[in-house]
């Protein structure tokens, strides 16, 4: 762990503002970050964290404000001005190109030439040899980027970025998609790199990891800095409660279940991914009325292929699916909601809504041929969809002008209410929910958990989908771990975070 | 914005004609004497100038619609061009073939053939879409051109012809004529001239049913939310149960029947037989800029192609009575398609001092970009068909 | 005898393959345009109307100033600047590149023969005298090959400059480090741009590429084969150079493949005396080609990821 005696201070930005239209992302915010230091930029979404970091790697242009890196004051036009300031970053979603080889993606930008301008690839692959050996980041540079696993697409950009001779590491929200295990080794790269005398920004919204890694924290929370902490004096309570502003349960209240009989059951299932392989390996499990089983694994895994299937958006290349007695196999979506089960897509703006739609619009999705909205499967009804509308924005309370604004207008949390308020209230025998609440507000996260508790009290079997390992622990009934395409084990609810987390990385499935 | 990207057009438009030594005030007030029958210097005829300007926008307005309605469905219909002459062909190869036939059978036959020709000449580009992926800009390309080829072919040595060397078929049977609103007669004298002459037909009513069919499609059917549905977001479209493919096909049958219409009113209702001024016809890709002019609204369309109707009909008048080539025309057409596809008039407003910078968070989309989405890029993926 | 027959005894004589590499030179010259703006993300279908703009010019250059050379600059900056148009609507002001393309090629029809008629009024444009138009050159010892030597190395100067540009494009692409940013800007420009690569200057710069090599075949076109301009003379070319891109995958290669495909076509069709088959039918036959072509094979060729997405810096 870095020392905080150096007084150096690597970035300082002050006062920096950021307005978009309608919002003001950044709101005269300073930041410090020491030399040497691993600090931690945390905040729910929306918050202004990303928008912040972008403006330091000059990805955007504040409205006003100042950037000093290690005491200097300077401009950053873009990103040409950041790498030769020294800072890298390495993006949430990966700024690599799948279809160039790990080589390529590294030197992209400085590239080593020959004569002529002629693309010098035994001097790269010689370049990210040394580059392996100081930091002990293992790569083969002739890999092409697309097939490797995420951990490793993630050491490409951190190489990547290292190559381009960054000190200061801006790192946003690194461990989304990893497992606890490889989240462990990236902090182990994570603190040599400090050794090697680099300073880390580390931009988080899962407070353990927090304040595992980090040595000091800045809280943002609507555009605006509220709070500055030293990791070693605060706690997770603490840091939530500055993120969202008020004290935050951070357990979900519920009765123990009380499950019936089995009401959904899946033999054997297979099916391929968009890219053609085998992404589910056979899976079975059984899904009783009034339990929740969790699925939990690292994402890739077949989780997204499994529930697309159930819900009747992808083929099935084999095996059943029973809804009671009923063979659902081959129903596509619409039957499958007909027959009574429902979905929660993990692609919320992308499949979940149509986000030009209007609210009202977006509320008969995948109804659009039902009897009590289309005349006869053909004219829309639109004075029973107007009613339908206004009847789910009061129950479900999302806040909107009217149900005539386009979804694209509401907050994330606000569009999941629609798709939560739409798919609940058909009174589903088996609710597929996929990252119910990923990138909403805690207070909306805290309304959905309560309304997909209630659904299981209320009789509906629910399978749970979640990235979030805290989210499957606390509100599952049952955990099935996933793992390349099948459920490697299903455990209880109180199993331990270790367990799970060997489970996901295909570890021995053998009781410990 | 529209109003904008026509003044725009009108503008630059002025500059050219200027800089090659015109008079751009000359020109525009042939321009409007020809379209709108006003400002005319050579006692043209007001009336005669705007039932010129009406039938040129009959054909405009239904081909218009088949443009407008795949670009809801994220699809890019060039072919409208080609989808009208099949029509077009269809509609005269039955008024031939089937001339003695009373006009009660053979006016709906000729019109219905027309409209399942072009239904059947973008149908191909839509399954080819919906199976294979092939984008539909190149395949429409690729339809429109032989269409041209097999028109040459019917009018040109083919079973079509007229005579030989007059690259004209022969005419269609009186039963498969629209009527004109006005008495076929020389003799009967309207605002100064026989009332044959002018020849706004009942094509109009018909271009006006076809505009309605396609906004109560669009705004009031399942169909029509699927087919918006489909081209806002294919994976929205199939979480809700709408097999992307079979709207791509649907809708582009669709359209296909609409363009095919255009070209077998302009035979039944103008032309009554094929001559080789449809060699060099234009509609089809008038009617991109007409659906990209009238924002793909029902309204917009009409308008649009009332103003496309009086540049073509201005075109010969300002030629004749200015010496400016009616290509200008084109010209305009182009550039108002740059400002509405840019939205020049926007960015630059922004960027006014006073009036706000111009943002760093993406502009406003463009029309088109707007009304073309991610199916017009991205081949289909289905995963809708079973569980 | 029958039409199959005919087309393989054609097939035979040096002539045919001669003349089809013309053909394939007239498309080659723009798909390979096609493929750098598309390589770099920007959809062009323009090239039709960049050709034909080219060849307007090369015709007025060339009555003006009786050089053949100057009149090839002069196109290809006229190509160039209809690039140029096409490049800042759909790159600086994010418009749809396939509207701003058709723009492009109904701008280029309308104003050159807008043009026709406000220089030269009435009358024709003027043919270009034979020795004022672009020459041929029989390569020494080589033209003297049998068959190899007529059909590559007795032709226009054109036909040479096009082959070295087919194989300069095809290793400036994927041989250099300004090819591997044209492709990457093309496949992911936030990565590029984070990369620190200027996106915006590197798509200016492909797609007016694209509008140099148009105009250059556009000026072969006018003074190198047919000595004159006509209205629409480019009669569809600058399209099925884009047909021919797409069937080559997106690679120099690949498109030269297509364009000799269809110079072939166009050759056989040009010698349809022999071939007792409607001249218009057979006219339609690279069309055709392309549709079954498309339908069975290309479908599942994929363009650069970001091919036709306007890039805003900054937007996630």
């Amino acid at each position: 762990m870095s020392t905080t005696t150096a007084t150096d201070i690597a970035v300082a930005m002050r006062g920096i503002t950021k307005a978009f239209p309608g919002v003001v992302a950044n709101d005269h915010v300073d930041l410090e970050v020491r030399a040497g230091e691993i600090h931690a930029l945390v905040g729910e979404n929306g918050a202004g964290k990303s928008t912040l970091m972008n403006i330091l790697y000059g990805l955007i242009h504040p409205d006003s404000g100042e950037i000093l890196i290690n005491g200097a004051p300077v401009k950053i036009g873009g990103p040409r001005d950041a790498i030769a300031t020294g800072i890298g970053m390495v993006h949430q979603h990966f700024m690599l190109i799948p279809v160039f080889t790990v080589g390529e993606n590294i030197m992209l930008g400085r590239e080593p030439v020959v004569a002529g301008g002629i693309y010098d690839t035994a001097k790269a692959r010689r370049d990210i040899q040394e580059m392996t050996r100081k930091y002990g980041l293992a790569l083969d540079p002739d890999a092409r980027t697309g097939d490797l696993p995420v951990g490793l697409q993630q050491r490409v950009e951190i190489v990547k970025v290292l190559y381009r001779g960054a000190g200061i590491l801006i790192l946003d929200e690194p461990t989304g998609v990893l497992t606890p295990q490889e989240t462990n080794e990236l902090f182990v790269v994570l603190r040599d790199l400090v050794k090697a005398g680099k300073t880390i920004i580390f931009i988080s919204h899962k407070l353990r990891e927090v304040l595992e890694i980090s040595d000091r924290i800045t809280v943002m929370r609507r555009g605006k800095v509220v709070g500055h902490l030293i990791t070693k004096d605060t706690n997770q309570a603490e840091i939530a409660t500055a993120m969202v502003g008020r004290a935050v349960l951070l357990r979900v209240e519920k009765k123990p279940a009380k499950p019936g009989a089995v009401s959904f059951r899946v033999e054997n299932l297979t099916a391929l991914s968009d890219r053609g392989v085998q992404a589910l390996k056979g899976v079975s499990f059984e899904l009783r009325q009034g339990e929740i089983l969790g699925i939990a694994g690292v994402e890739g895994n077949g989780q997204s292929e499994l529930v697309e299937v159930l819900a009747g958006t992808r083929k099935v290349s084999g095996g059943k699916v029973w809804l009671g007695d009923k063979d659902v196999t081959t129903y596509n979506a619409r039957d499958e909601r007909e027959a009574g089960i429902a979905h929660i897509p993990e692609d919320r703006r992308g499949a979940g809504l149509v986000l030009n739609y209007s609210i009202a619009e977006n509320l008969i999705l995948g109804r659009q041929r039902a009897n009590s909205f289309a005349w006869h499967h053909i004219l829309l009804l639109l004075d029973a969809i107007r009613k339908w509308a206004q009847r789910l924005v009061k129950e479900f309370d999302i806040r909107t002008p009217s149900i005539d604004v386009p979804a694209r207008a509401l907050s994330g949390g606000n569009q999941q209410k629609i798709i939560v308020a739409r798919e609940m209230a058909s009174q589903p025998r088996v609710l597929l929910a996929s990252q119910p609440t990923r990138g909403v507000d805690i207070g909306a996260i805290e309304f959905i958990h309560r309304r997909i508790v209630a659904e299981r009290d209320g009789g509906a079997a629910v399978l749970l989908v979640s990235a979030e390992l805290d989210e499957v622990r606390s509100l599952s009934d049952r955990i099935a771990v996933m793992y390349e395409g099948r459920i490697v084990s299903i455990e209880p609810a109180d199993a331990s975070e270790d367990r799970l987390g060997l489970l996901m990385l295909g570890g021995t499935a053998q009781k410990t | 914005m529209p109003f904008a990207s026509v003044l725009f057009a009108f503008v630059v438009g002025a500059v050219v004609v200027t800089v090659t030594g015109g008079n751009p005030i000359d020109a525009y007030q042939g321009l409007l004497c020809g379209g709108l029958g006003v400002a005319c210097t050579q006692g043209e005829n007001p009336a005669l100038q705007i039932a010129n300007t009406i039938i040129f926008a009959i054909p405009l307005i239904t081909a218009g619609v088949a443009v407008a309605l795949p670009f809801r469905a994220g699809l890019f219909n060039i072919g409208a061009e080609g989808q009208l002459l099949a029509g077009a062909m269809a509609c005269t190869a039955l008024g031939i073939k089937l001339h003695d036939w009373p006009a009660v059978i053979l006016l709906p036959t000729v019109l219905v053939g027309g409209m399942l020709a072009g239904a059947a000449w973008a149908g191909i580009a839509g399954v080819l879409k919906a199976t294979v992926g092939a984008h539909e800009v190149v395949t429409t390309i690729m339809l429109n051109y032989v269409a041209q080829w097999l028109l040459r072919f019917l009018i040109i040595g083919g079973p079509l012809e007229l005579r030989a060397g007059t690259s004209k078929s022969l005419p269609i049977g009186e039963g498969a004529r629209l009527a004109t609103f006005l008495p076929n007669s020389d003799t009967i004298q309207i605002l100064g001239l026989p009332a044959s002459v002018y020849r706004v037909h009942v094509g109009l009513v018909i271009a006006v049913v076809a505009v309605a069919v396609f906004a109560i499609l669009l705004w009031r059917t399942s169909l029509g939310y699927e087919i918006r549905a489909a081209g806002q977001s294919q994976k929205a479209a199939r979480y809700a149960g709408v097999s992307v493919r079979r709207t791509i096909i649907v809708t582009m049958l669709i359209a296909g029947a609409f363009s095919g219409l255009a070209g077998a009113i302009q035979i039944a209702g103008v032309d009554h037989n094929l001559t080789d001024k449809y060699f060099s016809d234009t509609t089809g890709f008038d009617a991109i800029a007409v659906a990209l002019l009238g924002l793909g609204s029902a309204v917009g369309i009409v308008l649009a192609a009332i103003l496309f109707g009086a540049l073509h009909a201005g075109g010969s008048v300002m030629q004749a009575d200015a010496g400016i080539s009616s290509s200008l025309v084109l010209v305009l057409q182009a550039l108002i398609l740059f400002s509405i596809a840019a939205n020049f008039l926007n960015a630059i407003r922004l960027r006014i001092p006073g009036l706000g910078q111009a943002p760093s968070a993406p502009a406003p989309a463009a029309v088109g970009a707007a009304l073309m989405t991610e199916a017009a890029v991205a081949p289909p993926q289905e995963g809708t068909t079973s569980t | 005898m029958s039409v199959i027959t005919d087309i393989l005894q054609l097939l035979l004589t040096a002539n045919l393959w001669q003349v089809a590499l013309v053909s394939a030179v007239l498309l080659l010259l723009p798909a390979l345009g096609g493929v750098i703006s598309e390589r770099s993300g920007v959809v062009n279908i323009a090239m039709e109307g960049m050709m034909l703009t080219g060849a307007f010019f090369a015709v007025w250059a060339d009555l003006i100033w009786h050089s053949p050379w100057i009149a090839v600059l002069v196109a290809m900056v006229a190509g160039g600047l209809m690039a140029l148009i096409h490049a800042v609507v759909s790159i600086r002001f994010r418009a749809d590149q396939i509207v701003s393309g058709i723009a492009i090629n109904i701008f280029a029809a309308g104003l050159t023969v807008f043009l026709v008629r406000a220089i030269y009024g009435l009358q024709d444009v003027g043919h270009v005298v034979p020795a004022e138009a672009l020459p041929n050159w029989d390569v020494p010892v080589l033209s003297a090959i049998p068959f190899i030597g007529q059909v590559v190395f007795q032709q226009n100067v054109v036909v040479y400059i096009a082959l070295i540009l087919l194989v300069v494009v095809e290793i400036v692409l994927f041989r250099t480090r300004l090819g591997l940013r044209i492709r990457a800007v093309g496949e992911h420009p936030q990565a590029a741009d984070t990369a620190g690569l200027n996106v915006y200057l590197i798509r200016y710069g492909a797609v007016i590429t694209s509008g140099l090599l148009s105009g250059l075949a556009g000026a072969f076109l006018a003074i190198g084969v047919s000595n004159t301009f006509v209205p629409n003379m480019t009669d569809g070319r600058g399209y099925i150079a884009l047909a021919a891109m797409i069937f080559g995958k997106w690679t120099p290669r690949g498109a030269f493949v297509a364009c000799i495909i269809f110079g072939l076509g166009e050759a056989i069709y040009a010698n349809n005396s022999t071939i007792h088959v409607s001249q218009y039918l057979l006219s339609m036959l690279p069309y055709l080609i392309t549709l079954v072509v498309l339908a069975g094979l290309v479908g599942r060729s994929t363009p650069p990821a970001a091919d036709g997405i306007p890039y805003a810096a900054g937007s996630e």
